[in-house]
Formats: structure tokens, sequence, C-alpha cells
């Protein structure tokens, strides 16, 4: 079996100067737990789809000891969805596949759900906390409104971190001098994806609404932000599911969140 | 057997350079940098003068990341609201083989450290060397760095690790360090739209100006500079550690200072910091300079104090490149001889010796003293300037004074006495002839 790091080189600035680029801290946190997880064995891969410089996090990577290194040439520019589709190719069958929340041109982080429908697998997404153990993994995930989801990963999944989860290790001074010769694998990336031709950002339709009612100023303002309302709206009812379905869309509207 | 025949510490101007002299000779050589690339942590005023790598890196101008060629350099005396400026021109000086030129230092180290890397040298970044491997009988043997299983052993190590070399004086080869030997260079730069640079500098194209300054460093001993680049200006002072701490002057307010002075402020005027940033100079030349060689182990460029700062010259990186293109062949020498013993090896002293590495060294060694001394510091620029001033000053209807009823009339005021006067003269005239 393997365990996969994604890693997502990226050049920070504009006038495309590679001596500046880098892969993110999340994208780090992820190579070390890919190492810190591989069972005796097992071979830890580190995979990035882009240019030949990102050959350097390669390598980085291999100094920190990752048994393969793998660059898929393929244009940083294209979508999550298309280096999705490009990365399964090489992580078809890994037990675990690591990648970072975010990349360091502040990305959606969809690549690593897209990766995960592609690979038919589970998933665990924006993680602030692994444990590691032998048979299965605790993992904790960041929710809305400081909620937290602890999860259980026994299985075959892709897990996004947060950069804060670990630090990468300082690789040593052998390993160093020793990637600067060791061979990365090269795989052209697919020719034809399927992509995303339009990216117009998504603006809702406007929708008209009532003009907000009060005597002053102030009291317009007022009742158009909900400030100083009451709040402590909350309540909790037992119901069955579509009874609870449709209590929450009926709250909703009540609330002013759907048309 | 050892890692490495060579351990070049530092990828600055020396240690490139004696990485690739090493490597060219068929060395195994380990270049060692602590910063993410070379040159990433470097900074200096801004000219280079790079005519020594005509036997290292040939037609070097084809492919070294210039901003500017120096077609005028220009040594400026300032006093309080005057100057007096002597400027020289040859656009002769924009067209091959060059003259000098300004670059920075991120783009022009990293640009030399690839020239090792093609000559064979391995560099190895985000490392800093932490101290000396040594055998039993004292002998250099190798480093040790901050990564983990982080010693290398080598026959010979290059230490070009800057000034205030550590290694230098882990291996004893400074004896005391005294903070009267250094100047500390702070420096801003200021962007400016090609064009305007240009325009107020009079050049065009690729041709650039070096401006040196006597005076206007806030009462503290020193000096200041003026660089163009292509859309920046390198605004600089050099000012002496010990005056500095004495007058408890920050100097960013020094260069804030200097940068209002009249004769300044129109040059820089719009102009947006980009950038400060400041490092330490071995200024005291010849005197300060320690052993160069130990058993095992060279030191060159700054790490030497092979740094040359004489009033209307500041060049170090031509001296660096060049102790370190010696160095590294002596230590290529060596290590076919199979004795990297101090005898071995000194034949990196001699090449200094026997070079304009130490021989302009040892011409100007009285040199920085004087510069920098109080006379010239404080009572200097304004008497050349008030001299000048009433030279050209018409107090019609009274006739033109005599010039030596001037000069001696500014030289009583400005508190000069004729004979430090006569002195200073002569070993001025000693020391630069
Ligand atoms: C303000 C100022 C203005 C100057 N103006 C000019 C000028 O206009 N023209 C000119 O020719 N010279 C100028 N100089 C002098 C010039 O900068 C130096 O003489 C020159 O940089 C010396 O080169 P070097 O290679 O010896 O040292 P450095 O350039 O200091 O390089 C040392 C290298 O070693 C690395 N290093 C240090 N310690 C370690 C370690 N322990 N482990 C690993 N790596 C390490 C550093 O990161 C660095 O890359 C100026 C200096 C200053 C401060």
């Amino acid at each position: 079996m393997t365990v996969i790091a994604c890693l997502k080189w990226v050049t920070p600035r504009a006038d495309d100067d590679d001596r500046f680029a880098g892969i993110s801290a999340a994208d780090q946190s992820a190579l070390e737990f890919a190492l810190l997880s591989a069972q005796p064995g097992e071979d830890v891969v580190a995979v990035c789809a882009g240019p030949s410089g990102a050959e350097r996090a390669l390598r980085d990577a291999i100094a920190c000891g990752v048994t393969r290194a793998v660059r898929i040439d393929l244009d940083p520019r294209v979508s999550s969805l298309a280096v999705a589709s490009a990365v399964a190719s090489v992580a078809t069958g890994a037990r675990l596949v690591w990648c970072g929340d975010y990349s360091l041109d502040r990305g959606t982080g969809s690549m690593p759900g897209f990766l995960a429908a592609r690979l038919g697998i589970g998933q665990a997404l924006g993680l602030i906390d692994v444990t590691i153990a032998d048979d299965a993994m605790t993992v904790v995930r960041r929710l809305d409104g400081a909620r937290r989801e602890i999860v259980r990963v026994s299985g075959p999944a892709v897990l996004s971190v947060e950069g804060s989860t670990a630090r990468l290790r300082r690789a040593s001074l052998r390993g160093v001098l020793a990637a600067d010769t060791a061979t990365i694998d090269v795989i052209t990336g697919p020719s034809s994806v399927v992509d995303t031709v339009d990216e117009k950002p998504f603006r809702p339709r406007a929708r008209a609404l009532a003009a907000p009612v009060g005597a002053s100023a102030l009291d317009r303002v007022r009742s158009l932000t909900d400030a100083g309302a009451a709040t402590g709206r909350s309540e909790t009812v037992v119901l069955d599911p579509p009874a609870a379905a449709a209590r929450i869309v009926s709250t909703l509207r009540e609330w002013g969140y759907l048309g | 057997m050892s890692d490495a025949d060579v351990i070049v510490v530092g990828a600055g101007p020396a240690g490139s350079c004696a990485a690739i002299a090493a490597a060219r000779a068929g060395r195994r050589v380990i270049l060692i940098e602590r910063g993410p690339f070379p040159g990433s942590k470097n900074m200096y005023g801004g000219v280079v003068y790079p005519r020594i790598l005509d036997e290292l890196v040939p037609r070097w101008w084809e492919t070294a990341p210039i901003q500017r060629w120096v077609v005028r350099r220009s040594t400026m005396v300032l006093s309080e609201t005057g100057a007096l400026t002597v400027d020289y021109r040859s656009n002769a000086w924009g067209e091959p083989p060059y003259n000098g030129a300004t670059a920075y230092r991120p783009d022009f180290d990293e640009w030399l450290s690839r020239q090792a890397v093609a000559a064979g040298a391995q560099l190895v970044t985000s490392t800093t060397v932490t101290g000396l491997l040594r055998d039993a009988s004292g002998r250099v043997t190798g480093v040790r760095t901050d990564r983990p299983d982080g010693d290398l052993t080598a026959s010979v190590v290059i230490a070009c690790d800057g000034v205030n070399s550590f290694l230098a004086k882990e291996a004893g080869l400074y004896t005391a360090t005294d903070p009267s030997n250094f100047t500390l260079g702070a420096k801003e730069t200021l962007a400016l739209p090609k064009h305007v640079i240009d325009e107020r500098f009079g050049v065009r194209d690729d041709q650039g100006v070096d401006i040196e300054i006597l005076g206007g460093t806030s009462g503290v001993n020193g000096g200041g500079f003026v660089y163009t680049n292509l859309d920046t200006i390198a605004l600089g002072v050099v000012l002496k550690l010990p005056k500095l701490a004495a007058q408890k002057k920050r100097p960013e307010e020094i260069i804030a200072t200097l940068k209002a002075h009249p004769a300044i402020a129109p040059l820089i005027e719009g102009a947006e910091v980009k950038e400060y940033s400041a490092h330490v100079i071995p200024e005291a030349g010849y005197s300060m300079m320690p052993t160069m060689v130990t058993d095992g182990m060279l030191v060159a460029g700054d790490a030497a104090a092979l740094c040359l700062a004489a009033g209307i010259w500041l060049e170090g990186v031509n001296f660096a490149m060049a102790s370190g293109m010696y160095a590294g062949d002596a230590a290529a020498a060596a290590v076919a001889r199979n004795d990297v013993s101090t005898k071995s090896l000194s034949a990196y002293s001699d090449r200094l010796n026997a070079t304009f590495v130490l021989r302009d060294h040892k011409k100007l060694r009285k040199v920085p003293g004087l510069v920098l001394s109080d006379r010239v510091q404080q009572k200097y620029p304004a008497f050349v300037t008030s001299v000048v001033e009433r030279v050209f000053r018409v107090d019609n209807p009274q006739p033109k004074p005599g010039l030596r009823r001037i000069v001696r009339e500014e030289r009583k005021r400005a508190g000069i006495k004729l004979s430090q006067l006569i002195r200073d003269g002569w070993t001025g005239l000693r020391g630069f002839g």
C-alpha cells in the first residue's frame, strides 16, 4: 500500500520569480502526516502537478524521507477538478492521501474533495487535529460557529489538513545531499481533461425587499441589520426526519433566510 | 574518505568564486548557504566592479543580472546646506568590457552561485554552519550544520561567511574584536519611474551613476552614497559604530536627514521607500585582518576583512570574488598534493600579497582612518565648501578676495591648524599615492 502527499507548487509573485516559490504550510503539514502515518513497508509518494520548477519542492520532500516523487507535467492554472483527475491517476489504490487545506495562492481547498470523488474513497477535510493510531485515525474537523466534528478514519481516505496541525521535519543534511541527484518521475498530465470553461463569479439574482420601517435612520438601519434584536432564537425540538426538515425550512423562511 | 574535497561556507561573492575555482580544478565541492537561495540575505550599497570575473566567467557581462552600467562617478562633499561635487563621466564605461555596474545582490549572488553549480559544485541552501570539526592536532576537518545528521567532513574548509566570521574566530584566526574597526551600513531602496531617474541623473538606457558622499551624516563619522538602479535609487550611509552608539542617533534618522539635504532632496523627490536594510562593514582594512590560513582552512572575502572602504572607494565584492577564487585555487592544489597543512595552503596568502587584493589594502591602509577621523569628518566639509562658496560668490562692489586669504580665513573659522592640514594632506597624498 502507499501513502500519498499532494503538494501544490506556487509562485506567489506577479513577476513569476521562482526563487520565492514554494508550498503552503498546510501542504507541509500534509507531507509530515504522510511520513508519520506510513506503516512499515509502505511507500510514501509525494505528488505535484506543476511545472518543472516544482521539482524543488519534490526534492525537499525526498530529503525529508519520501520513497518516491512524481511530477505531473501540467499547467498549474487548470481547475481543481482537472488537477484532481490528474492526481487520481497516481493515487489510485493508495491507503491514505494527504493534502493541504489551502495552497499558497489562497486556493479554495476544493481539490481534495474532487480527488476523493474521483478515487471513490472517503474524505475528511479541513482537519485541525490528527491522532494517528495503528488501526484507525481520529481526526478533528473545523465546522462553522466554532464547532468541531470528530471523525474516525479507518478505510482509504483523502485527508486535508490545516497548516497548524504539524510542523514538517527538518531534512537531514545527508538527505538533502542525496536528494540533489535523486530521480523524480515525470508523467504527462492527461491530454484531455473535462474542465470548466466559463469561470465567471457566481452572482445570485437580485431580490426585491420591502423598505425597512422605522422613524429615524438609526431605526431603519437596525431593522435592516437585526442589530440589537433579541438573540437566542434557537430552540430544540424532537421530531421525526421529514417533520424536522419541514420545520427547518419553515423556520429559515420565517427568519428571512429563504425567500 | 571525507564527504568532499572542499567545503565552502557562505554563497556570497567570495564563496561562489571559491566554489567555481575549486570545482573547475576537478575537486568535489560542497557550497553551504544559510539563506533559502544565495543572496537572499545579502545587502550592500549597490555597485560591483567585476573585472576580476574575466578570469572566471569570460564575457560575464552577457549573462550577469546587471541593473545599470556606471558611466558617472561623483564624489560629493556636503556641509549643512552646501555641496561640492567632483563628477567624472565616461560613456565608454557603458560599453564592453565595462567597468562598474549596479546590481541587486539577490540577483547577482544567485547568478554567481549558478556558475558554481554549473562548474560541478553542490549547493546546499537553508543550512547554517554552526561550527568547525577538528582532529586531535587541531586541524580543521569539516563543519557542523544546524541540520539533523549535519556533520560533513572535507580536506579543506573555506570560510566565506562574511563580516564578523564566526568560523575564523572559532579557528582562532582573529585576535580580539574591536568595535571601532567596524562601520554600520544602512540603506533605503527608493522607487522612481525609470525615465525620472534618467532625467534627474542625466543618463539614458542602462547608464548609471555612483555618488560617494563625505559629510551629511549628522555629525556621526562616516559617509553616504547614492546609486541608480533601473527603477530604484539606493541611498545610504556608512557610520562608525562607536560614534553612532555614543551619539545615540538612529541610522534611519541620519538617512532621513541626508535625504532632506538640498543637494540630495531633488534627486529622490516623490520616491517610495521599497526596502530598508543594514549590515556591518569591516572598515579598518589592513589593520584588522586575521591570519588567512590554518591547517585545513582558508578565510576569504569579508570574513577576512578584505573589504576596501577608503572614502572615494567602497569596494568589497571584487575583493571577495578575487580572494574567493584564489582560495579555491589554493585549496584545490593542496588537495591534489594531498597536503592541506598551513604551509601547503599558504600559496593562498602569497597570492593575496602578490595581487591587488592585499596590495591595494597595504597602499591604502592609512586612508580609512584618515577619512573617518574627526577632522576630516567634522571640520573639512564645512571648510572646503565655504572656500568654494567664497570663490564663486560675487560681492560687488567689493573686489574679489585672493584665494590664499579665503583659505586662511576659512581654515581659522573652521578651527583647523595649518600644521594639521599639512599633515592630513601628506597622509592623504601618501595614502592615495
Ligand atoms: C551598506 C554597505 C554598502 C556596501 N557597498 C558596496 C558596494 O557598493 N560595492 C562593493 O563592492 N561592496 C560594497 N559593500 C561590501 C560588500 O557587501 C562586501 O564586501 C561583500 O558582500 C563581501 O562578500 P562575501 O562573500 O565575503 O560576504 P557576504 O556577501 O556577506 O556573504 C556571506 C554569505 O555567507 C552566508 N553565511 C554567513 N554565515 C553562514 C553560516 N554560518 N552558514 C552558512 N552560510 C553563512 C551568508 O548568508 C552570505 O550569503 C557594502 C557593504 C555594506 C554593508
